[in-house]
């Protein structure tokens, strides 16, 4: 098992930077997810790893290992891709053993390993079927297997659940999971689901235009953005974003977004107070808008005065499209909330959750 | 649905049939009667011999010559068109620069008809003004073979001239099977620990497996047949030492008038290739492939 260290890579296809400037340390046992639109870099960040790309600049290290020129079979590492990139012409068992075969491993020691890593995926019973008989959670389970068995220091996983149905993804991202706590190794998975990245992910890299944003826990994440990239990207429904104006009356700060105006709780003053009557951007979730009827305690209430304009039952909650002014945003309220579309409402905020940006560089101010 | 299909189905099938009955099944079946016949070409009424023509064949040391270099042919041909046209497809998907420029260089012989080929070819082995003797003296060698006129080098330089001319298209073949090749499996593969030899003999080959069956059936088939190439570069000669199946009925039918003998040659070539078709169709069987 190892870590990894990405030191300034830098990759370009043309005039095209698919990943700038990346640093970033993994460390040993830990699952990182890199996640971020399709063009983000995510893919070529992992390639590079792999040896499947030559970065132009900087140095990747596997443990202490500088590999930037060791060729992918010899950096004791395992990929799954999103393809699953199954050799048709070959067996489950083959697929599984291939990798081993080429590597001399004696037979019964391959033979052993294939077993167990077909036991721990569930696949004993289709070890002597081809992928084309295989349904898509099969394959990708002996993709998966495949990557197993050759025992490696570090885990890559391109999209692998991408090509799977809505309740199989669910299903296979708690596998995942639980692999990793097992195998105990260094994974690294790409993906552009936030949901993915959340539940999976030890630590979350999030890229953008090749660009690394923001590296952390997946809560802290979700409290702490960096930015309005990630604010927006991390979560679902994304976070409300109002144009606003910081305004300071009688030794209060307010938020004022022209239809609106809300106070800013004592404990964020002091760090928004060099902000005061300058443009902002203010920062709510879907989540921390509550319906009027509906307030959980404990919450630092403002209300927003809005008009419904689409109401969409989600069984355990509901999610309404409210108007201020003609500025649209989403509260995802409590599922007893009565409201119908063309009501008036006001939106109770929980402020203590609110987030700040500065408007010229999308940075959130802390 | 299926209520008055054959109204539909006959006016479609009729036309094709009655052509294909027209101009293959009845030539076949004129041809099986005329091998059991003498007959001179010319005369209204071939004569019934029965199976006699087949017994001369069998004691015939021309036609063991011919059969012997058809096979020749067919040992050495396909296998070293496949293996040239793999290897330059290989090498042209592996990025090379100007790798389109070569496909259409290696293609170039495939275009010029056979007669153009083999005339071409006569001039370059031409033992005084051929450009292959010429760069032979060139390079110092003081009497370089006369490439068709001598017995010993005559089958070898007609063969070659086969090769030069069938590589390119099976090149562009497996080119295109190639590039149909997924690359995730290449890369899976290097991950797997795969050096060049192994991408080859474990992801293209077999994914390969069948382009390589049909083209040894075409390959074998036109071993078989090489009367084209052999007609106009050499006829046959020198004496005998190029002659194949195909020459030697031709020779029969149309300079000694023996029709019905150059039938019986060409029945048995029929049936020759039929079974060569089915052998290497079997032999060579896979599971199909599909990705």
């Amino acid at each position: 098992m190892a870590s990894v260290t990405y030191e300034h890579v830098t990759k370009r296809f043309g005039d095209v930077v698919a990943v700038n400037d990346l640093t970033i340390h993994i460390e040993d046992k830990e699952f990182l997810v890199f996640v971020g639109p399709s063009g983000c870099g995510k893919t070529t960040s992992l390639r590079l790893l792999a040896g499947l790309e030559e970065a132009d600049e900087g140095n990747i290290y596997i443990g202490d290992r500088l590999v930037n020129d060791v060729p992918p079979k010899d950096r004791d590492i395992a990929m799954v891709f999103q393809s699953y990139a199954l050799y048709p012409h070959m067996t489950v068992y083959d697929n599984m053993a291939f990798g081993l075969k080429l590597r001399k491993v004696p037979k019964a020691e391959i033979d052993r390993r294939v077993r167990e890593a077909a036991a721990i995926l569930g696949i004993e019973d289709l070890l002597d079927r081809k992928p084309k008989q295989l349904s898509g959670g099969q394959r990708q389970r002996v993709a998966v297997g495949r990557a197993i068995v050759r025992d490696p220091q570090v885990f890559l996983m391109d999209e692998p659940l991408s090509n799977l149905d809505a309740k199989l993804r669910v299903q296979t991202r708690a596998e995942l999971t639980r692999l990793h706590q097992r195998l105990e190794a260094t994974f690294i998975y790409v993906t552009h689901d936030q949901v993915e990245a959340m539940t999976m992910g030890t630590r979350i890299a999030v890229l953008r235009d090749g660009i690394l944003q923001q590296v952390d826990t997946p809560q802290r994440l979700y409290d702490y953005p960096i930015n309005t990239f990630v604010a927006g990207f991390i979560g679902s429904p994304a976070m409300n974003f109002f144009p606003a104006t910081l305004v300071q009356e009688n030794g209060e700060l307010y938020v004022d977004g022209g239809t609106f105006r809300v106070q800013v709780p004592p404990s964020r003053k002091e760090a928004y107070l060099p902000y005061s009557n300058r443009e902002v951007i203010f920062g709510i979730r879907p989540e921390d808008c509550h319906s009027e009827q509906f307030v959980p305690p404990g919450v630092r209430e403002a209300r927003v005065r809005a008009k419904i304009d689409v109401v969409e039952l989600m069984g355990s909650e509901i999610y309404l499209y409210c108007l201020t002014g003609n500025k649209q945003f989403i509260a995802r309220v409590d599922p007893r909330t009565r409201v119908e579309p063309g009501d008036e409402m006001d939106i109770v905020m929980n402020m203590d959750h609110m987030h700040l940006f500065d408007p010229q560089t999308e940075m959130a101010i802390r | 649905m299926y209520r008055g299909k054959y109204s539909v189905i006959i006016p479609f099938l009729a036309p094709p049939l009655i052509l294909y009955a027209v101009f293959v099944l009845y030539p076949y079946a004129q041809a099986m009667y005329v091998s059991l016949t003498h007959w001179s070409g010319v005369s209204p009424t071939p004569q019934f011999v029965g199976l006699r023509n087949f017994a001369r064949l069998v004691r015939d040391d021309y036609f063991w010559n011919a059969l012997s270099h058809n096979l020749i042919y067919l040992a050495v041909l396909p296998a070293s068109i496949l293996a040239l046209g793999f290897f330059f497809a290989f090498l042209l998907t592996q990025g090379v620069r100007g790798a389109g420029f070569y496909r259409i260089v290696y293609f170039f012989p495939q275009v010029m008809s056979v007669v153009a080929v083999g005339v071409l070819w006569s001039f370059v082995y031409h033992p005084t003004l051929g450009l292959l003797n010429g760069f032979l003296r060139l390079i110092g060698i003081q009497n370089p073979p006369v490439w068709l006129g001598n017995p010993s080098t005559a089958l070898l330089a007609v063969g070659a001239v086969v090769i030069w001319q069938a590589v390119g298209f099976y090149t562009v073949f497996f080119i295109a099977g190639m590039e149909s090749i997924p690359t995730t499996y290449y890369e899976a593969a290097r991950l797997d620990g795969a050096t060049g030899w192994h991408l080859f003999r474990h992801i293209t080959l077999p994914l390969l497996w069948e382009n390589v069956r049909v083209a040894a059936v075409f390959l074998a088939i036109g071993a078989l047949d090489m009367f084209g190439i052999v007609q106009t570069m050499t006829e046959g000669g020198p004496s005998r030492a190029t002659d194949v199946l195909g020459t030697y009925l031709y020779e029969n039918a149309f300079k000694h008038s023996q029709f019905g003998y150059a039938t019986a040659i060409a029945v048995t070539l029929f049936v020759l290739v039929l079974a060569l078709s089915l052998l290497v169709m079997r032999a060579t069987v896979r599971e199909t492939v599909e990705y």
